[in-house]
Order: C-alpha cells, then structure tokens, then sequence
C-alpha cells in the first residue's frame, strides 16, 4: 500500500516539478507574468485590479474550476496504474525500425554523413511539427466523430478555464492522447536514427525539447484561462494565440469546431477551420442540450459510454445486397 | 614434478593468506581454506584444489592461439583430447612485462577438453551434433584452412571453438554439473573425502572445480575490472603478481574465459558481474569450510545452492553480454560491407559473426533447456553468416549463407538477405535485453533510439491541448 501511495504522490508532483510538463511551475509562473503584462500593460490596468481580474475568485473558485481539480486528481490515480500497462514509444520505435531493414527506398544510414548539428536540428523541427500535426489532426477528429465527441465534451463542459483544465480529459479520451504521442514519437524517432544514424539528437535545455520548452514558456497555460490575449490577426495566421483557443471553447454554435490547433494555425489554415481572436467576452462549456453532463463528477465520466451506447443503438448496419436476412 | 608443485601451491597459500589478513582482503580471495576432511592425517594445509580446471583453461588458450598459427589437426587434438607428450602452454607465454610460471599443461595437470565437453546435441550448429562433436569437427575444419579462417563459408575457427568451448566445458561443466547435480546431498556429500585418497571433501572440491571453470585469479575480487582486464591481456603484472614473488602463477593469479569477458563488461561501470560470480564463490565456499567436514545441513545446502544460482544466472548474464555486444559489431560490419567489397572489413566481420556463434551455442550448455527461446536465437544467428556468392567479401552480389551440410560432409548454401541479417541482429539485441536482462549492452544498435526516447519522455501525454 505504501509503494501506491509513493507512485501516486511521484507521479502527482512530477506534474508541477519537472519541466516536461506543461503543469511545470516555473511554466505557471512565466504565464502569470505574461498576463500581468498583459492586463497591467497592454490595458493599461492598474496592477491591483489586474492581480484581482488573474485571480478572480468567479473562476478560480468556480464548480467548474473544483471539477478540474478532482478530474485532475482521479486521472492520475488511473494513469499512473494505466501507463505502465500500455506500450510506448520505445516500442513504436524499435518496431518501425526493424521494419525500415525490409525497405529499400529510404535505405539505413542514408543521410549518415551529414553533420551532428543538422541532423539534430532538422530532428527537433521536424519532430516538433509533426507532433503538432498530429495534435491537430486527433483534435480535429474529436470532434467530427460523434463516438469521440462524446468523450471530449469532457474536456468541452469546463464553463471556467484554468491552467488545470488542460488535464479534464476523460480517460478513454487520455488513452487516445497517450497511442497518438507514442506513436508519433516512435515513427519519428526511428525515421531519423534510420537517416542519421545514431548522432541523431534532441535539442534541449534542462532535458527539455528547446521548442517545447519556448512554447510553454511563452505562456501555453494561458490558452486554458480566461485572460484574452492576443496576437496581431498575421502572427495568428502562424500561431494560435491563447485568445483564439478560447474561442474554440466557446458555445456559442457560430465558434464551434474552430481552431483546432495547437501552436501552428496553418492546419486550420488549410481546412477551413481557422478563425481570428475576437474582442469580445466568451461564455465556455457545452450546449444547453447537455446540461446534465456536468450533473456530478461521476456524470461527467459515465455519460460518454451512456451516450456512446445509444450512438451505437442508432447506428443501422446494412448488409450487402443478396445478403438480407429471408423472413 | 607434482611435489614442487604442491610445494609451490603451499607455500603460495601461506603467502597469500597472511596477506590477504593482513591487508583486509581476507574476504575476498578464493582460499586457502583448511583442511576439514575428518581423519586426514597427511601434510596438507589448504584444501582448494582445481589444478584440472587450470589445465583446462590453459588448453582453450593454446587451442585457439594453435588453430589460428594453422597448426596440423595432430597438434590440434592433442590440446582438444590432452596428450601424454609435451603441451607447450602457447598463451599466456612470458614475456618481459608478464614472466608466467608454467610453460607445459602437462606440468599442471594433464587434462583435457574433449572429456569433460557438452554431450547434449546442438541445433545451432549444421549436422545436428552433439557439442563435444561440434567441436571436433570445427577443429577438423580449422585444420584444413589456413589460420582456421574460411572466407567462403564465413567461418573463424579459431573463434568459433574458441567461444563455444568456453561455453560447452567451462560454463557447462560449472553449472550443468558442479554447481547443479553435485550439490545434491547425496551426491558427493562434505563429509567424506570427493575420492578415495583426497584431502578435500566432497563438497569442497566440486565448488573448487566449479571455481576453477570461472577462471577468475583468487584475488581478483579485490581489484578492479580495469586490474582484471589487463591481467587477462597480460599487461599488468604487478596486479595480477599478488604474492609478489615476481612471476604469474598460473593457477592462482590469472584470469581466464568467462571471468576476463565479466571484467570486459564491468568497465563499463554498469556491471558487477566479475565480482559478484567472484564472491558469491568466495562465500559458498566459506560456509563449506565452516561445515568443519560435517554433511552439510539444509540450511548450508540451502545457502550454497543460493550462491550457485547467483553465480550461474550472472555467468549466464555475460555470455548474454557478449551476444549482444557481437550482434552490434556483425551489424556494424555489414553497414560497412554494404558500402561495398573490403577484404579487411570481411576478415572482421567473419571474427565477428564467430565470436557472436560460440557465444550464443554456449547459452545453451547449462542445465536449463532455452526451448522456444534458444530456437528463436538459432533462427536469428542462422548456421553462417550473409557472404558473398561471387566473392565471398562482396556482399552486394549473390548473397547466401550456409543452410546445412550434405551426404559428403560439404556445407550447403541458401540466397540470404544482407538487410534481413542486419534486422535479425537488433532482434537479438532486443532478445538479448528482454530474455536475459543484460545491462553494459556494449555495441548497442539500439542506443540511438532509446537516447531519444529517453529525452522525448511521453510528455503531457494524456492531457487536452
């Protein structure tokens, strides 16, 4: 029982300690300034009032907010159990480079003479695109295909935004997130040691991927909060401001299945989903049709299966011509 | 002869045992241990013996170095099946930086090979033989090529029996026998003499055999795995001269086979494993001296089969290590044969793939069945390695390998895929690391990939974006 307790309370810490994680403190601590020049010096509001609208105990205090903590809490609980049971990337990426040896059009080693340098730039900026990619795209999918909505309204049904709300993530949804990573990690991985060789490497700063880091540093926390901030509309044609991830969070149906991305907005670009920030206050969570889904914590993680069943119930399977059943 | 020997052996022990005391080594040096047979009444002071097992390592060691001078299949067996004649010891031989006290096996002990090699049959190896046959017949082999190097096939003798003879008497006779059947209670039990006339127990001399097919130096747990490693190499004689008396004994003082492949490994600092099989040898044997020539009860039976196991699971271990580590290096050839054809580069690479060969025919020598596992190692190895069907170095062309052998004796080829054979290398690897848990992994072709996903980490893996 100790030793449970022990992962539990490791893997817990580790969310606001290591800097791997978006939950990272000095992360948290580089948001806050971030919006402290955002309200105090952008909008030119008094350093009190501003400390009093970051802080304001509407959201931080709020049903939604406390929800976030206890989907927090009970998620990793469950993945700390969960993780070890699934594969990871290490597997992914020995898999798909034993199999790069069966192929001939990108034969072993081919990039093998070029220099530690590029090969482990072009790791890190490709590495980091396709993981962005790849975010966009199980996002995108969350959302167009009922069964998965079902699951992300989970994470939809926050009326409040905090930096904790990136983790209301209903497990089966987590699941989904984790394969996507491993799986990206692992082609990716093995794609360039299978060009490069082993000199293949990640840049990083304090262990950390050097772009992963700048994107946290540069306030990733604050796409889930309610402070507004926003870029000129061309850099958010490049980057998604934390403005523009709230209005993905909008319920107003005008927003829905907007901004999809993660860091790049040219995937939403390039689908039609992009949409500007806009200057105007956002009301968060879910449609009225799905009011009790909040009802309770337990609503929240059993819904999506009710509603999953009666999808599948609706769903009419037709079988081949010739085939129906003789009555 | 054998007097001075045991003079020597005597008066070596006396030397080593005041300082071992007297330096705090006490504990970690392999004897001497006391007389505790009951009713003893000879001159005898130290009960270890494993003069044999010497003999032994000291035959392994000239096999090799005779196969690869390309001597005649007479010599060749003389040192495979022991002679009554002179056995020159052609490694170690003293030189002016390692001075050796022997310079004839027989002198030693007059042993052999052939007698004590594993007599189960062997998959790996094409003519489905048994392993002391294996052996005679790659000695049979090595003795009609030139330095027992055969390009055509892709065969180093002088590796192949090498490395599976370290594997099918050394390891095989410790942990088949030694250190498995002969710790029965029943089976030469403590309290009587091991035969008729000896001044060792039963129980004392099959762990002092067990120790003696290691081939760790008696002191060798008290000094470094860079201090072990360069005694095998016989460049560092000042370590290995632990009784100062200006000259290697040979049957003390150098490291053999296994133990020098453990000492390899263990610089790396990742691994122990020379000294743990080293001490766990140390300490058996102690509770078997503690037992003052008694049966040993359960409970010290129950003690040194512990031992027996740490020392078994270990040594298998570093065979595995040594698997793993030539897997990476055929692999690593092969990347540079592929380049094109590089007689030095083949040369390597057939040194290679035989070292990889014994070490993974040894793995099935203990006293366990690998089953499904060892089929899955013989799949991957194969019986020869991808060589070339024009030229034997230009692995682009023709590529084949050994499938068997005919009516007449000849090997037979089959078409072999150079990317497939590179493929099955990191299976082994990851075989190697799943099945046996090695740790050094030297020549890991799959370090690449793990250092970057150790620094990918899984991230915020299952969070919202």
């Amino acid at each position: 029982m100790p030793e449970i307790i022990e992962l539990i309370f490791s893997d817990l810490s580790a969310q606001f300690l290591s800097p791997r994680k978006r939950l990272f403190i000095g992360y948290l601590a580089c948001a806050f300034c971030i919006a402290v020049l955002w309200v105090c010096v952008i909008n030119r509001t008094s350093l009190k009032k501003g400390l009093v609208m970051i802080f304001a105990p509407a959201v931080w205090l709020s049903r939604s907010s406390l929800f976030d903590v206890f989907c927090f809490a009970i998620n990793r609980v469950f993945f700390s159990f969960l993780r070890p049971a699934l594969f990871t990337h290490l597997t992914i990426a020995t898999i798909v480079y034993q199999l790069l040896h069966l192929q001939v059009l990108m034969p072993i080693g081919a990039l093998d003479y070029v220099n530690y340098w590029v090969a482990t730039s072009t790791f890190t900026l490709v590495y980091f695109i396709f993981d962005d990619f790849s975010r966009f795209g199980v996002h995108y999918l969350m959302h167009r295909i009922p069964l998965l909505w079902e699951f992300h309204k989970f994470h939809h049904s926050a009326e409040t935004l905090t930096p904790l709300t990136v983790t209301r993530t209903h497990p089966v949804e987590g699941i989904i997130f984790l394969l996507r990573t491993v799986s990206v990690q692992g082609v990716t991985i093995a794609l360039f040691v299978g060009l490069f060789g082993s000199k293949v490497d990640l840049l990083t700063i304090y262990g950390v991927s050097v772009l992963g880091m700048v994107f946290h540093s540069l306030g990733s926390n604050l796409r889930h909060s309610h402070i507004a901030i926003r870029y000129p509309v061309a850099v958010e044609k490049i980057f998604i401001s934390p403005a523009q991830h709230q209005l993905h969070h909008s319920r107003d149906p005008q927003h829905f299945d907007r901004n999809f991305g993660v860091v790049l907005a040219i995937w939403d670009r390039l689908i039609g989903s992009f949409h500007p920030s806009i200057d105007k206050e956002i009301r968060f969570g879910l449609t009225k049709s799905d009011a009790d889904f909040t009802k309770s914590i337990w609503s929240m993680y059993l819904t999506p299966f009710i509603n999953l069943f009666r999808l599948l119930g609706r769903l009419k399977i037709h079988a081949p011509k010739g085939f129906e059943r003789v009555k | 002869m054998s007097k001075i020997i045991s003079l020597a052996g005597f008066v070596f022990a006396g030397i080593m045992s005041t300082s071992a005391l007297a330096d705090g080594h006490g504990n970690h040096v392999y004897g001497p241990f006391p007389i505790t047979l009951k009713g003893y009444s000879g001159d005898k002071t130290n009960s270890v013996s494993y003069s044999g097992q010497v003999g032994r390592q000291l035959l392994h060691n000239s096999l090799k170095k005779a196969i690869g001078k390309s001597a005649g299949l007479e010599t060749l067996n003389s040192y495979f099946n022991g002679s009554d004649g002179d056995l020159p010891i052609l490694d170690p031989v003293s030189s002016d930086k390692f001075m050796v006290d022997h310079t004839n096996v027989n002198n030693i002990s007059k042993t052999n090979l052939s007698g004590k090699a594993y007599k189960g049959d062997i998959a790996g190896w094409p003519g489905g033989m048994s392993g002391k046959k294996v052996l005679a017949s790659m000695i049979l082999r090595a003795s009609k090529v030139d330095g027992g190097y055969d390009p055509k096939h892709g065969y180093d003798y002088a590796q192949l029996v090498s490395k599976f003879a370290m594997g099918g008497v050394f390891y095989h006779q410790a942990c088949d026998n030694y250190l498995d059947e002969k710790l029965e209670a029943g089976n030469k039990p403590n309290n009587k003499p091991y035969k008729d006339g000896a001044y060792y127990t039963g129980k004392e001399h099959s762990w002092d055999e067990a120790f003696g097919y290691w081939g760790a130096a008696a002191h060798g747990a008290t000094l470094s795995s860079e201090q072990n490693y360069n005694i095998a190499k016989k460049k560092d004689m000042v370590s290995a001269d632990a009784n100062s008396d200006g000259i290697v004994n040979l049957k003390s003082e150098m490291n053999y086979a296994h133990a020098y492949y453990a000492s390899a490994f263990d610089k790396g600092g990742k691994t122990k494993y020379y000294n743990t099989i080293t001490q766990a040898f140390i300490d058996g044997r102690r509770v078997i001296t503690d037992a003052k020539g008694e049966a040993l009860s359960d409970t010290e039976r129950n003690t040194i089969m512990g031992k027996a196991r740490v020392i078994c699971s270990n040594w298998e271990k570093v065979i595995a290590e040594a698997v793993f580590k030539y897997a990476g290096s055929v692999y690593g050839d092969l990347e540079k044969l592929k380049g094109g054809s590089d007689a030095k580069a083949y040369r390597k690479y057939v040194k290679h793939w035989g070292e990889l060969k014994g070490f993974a025919l040894s793995l099935h020598t203990s006293h366990q069945n690998l089953g499904e596992l060892g089929r899955k190692i013989d799949g991957l190895i194969k019986f020869g390695p991808v060589v070339g069907g024009v030229s034997p170095s230009q692995i682009s062309i023709n590529t084949q390998r050994v499938s068997g052998v005919d009516d007449a004796g000849n090997f037979t080829f089959q078409s072999a895929s150079v990317d497939e054979y590179m493929l099955y290398m990191l299976r082994l690897q990851k075989l190697m690391e799943d099945e046996f848990g090695v740790v050094a992994k030297n020549n890991d072709k799959l370090a690449g990939i793990s250092n970057l996903a150790e620094k990918l980490g899984s991230g915020e893996s299952v969070e919202n974006d």
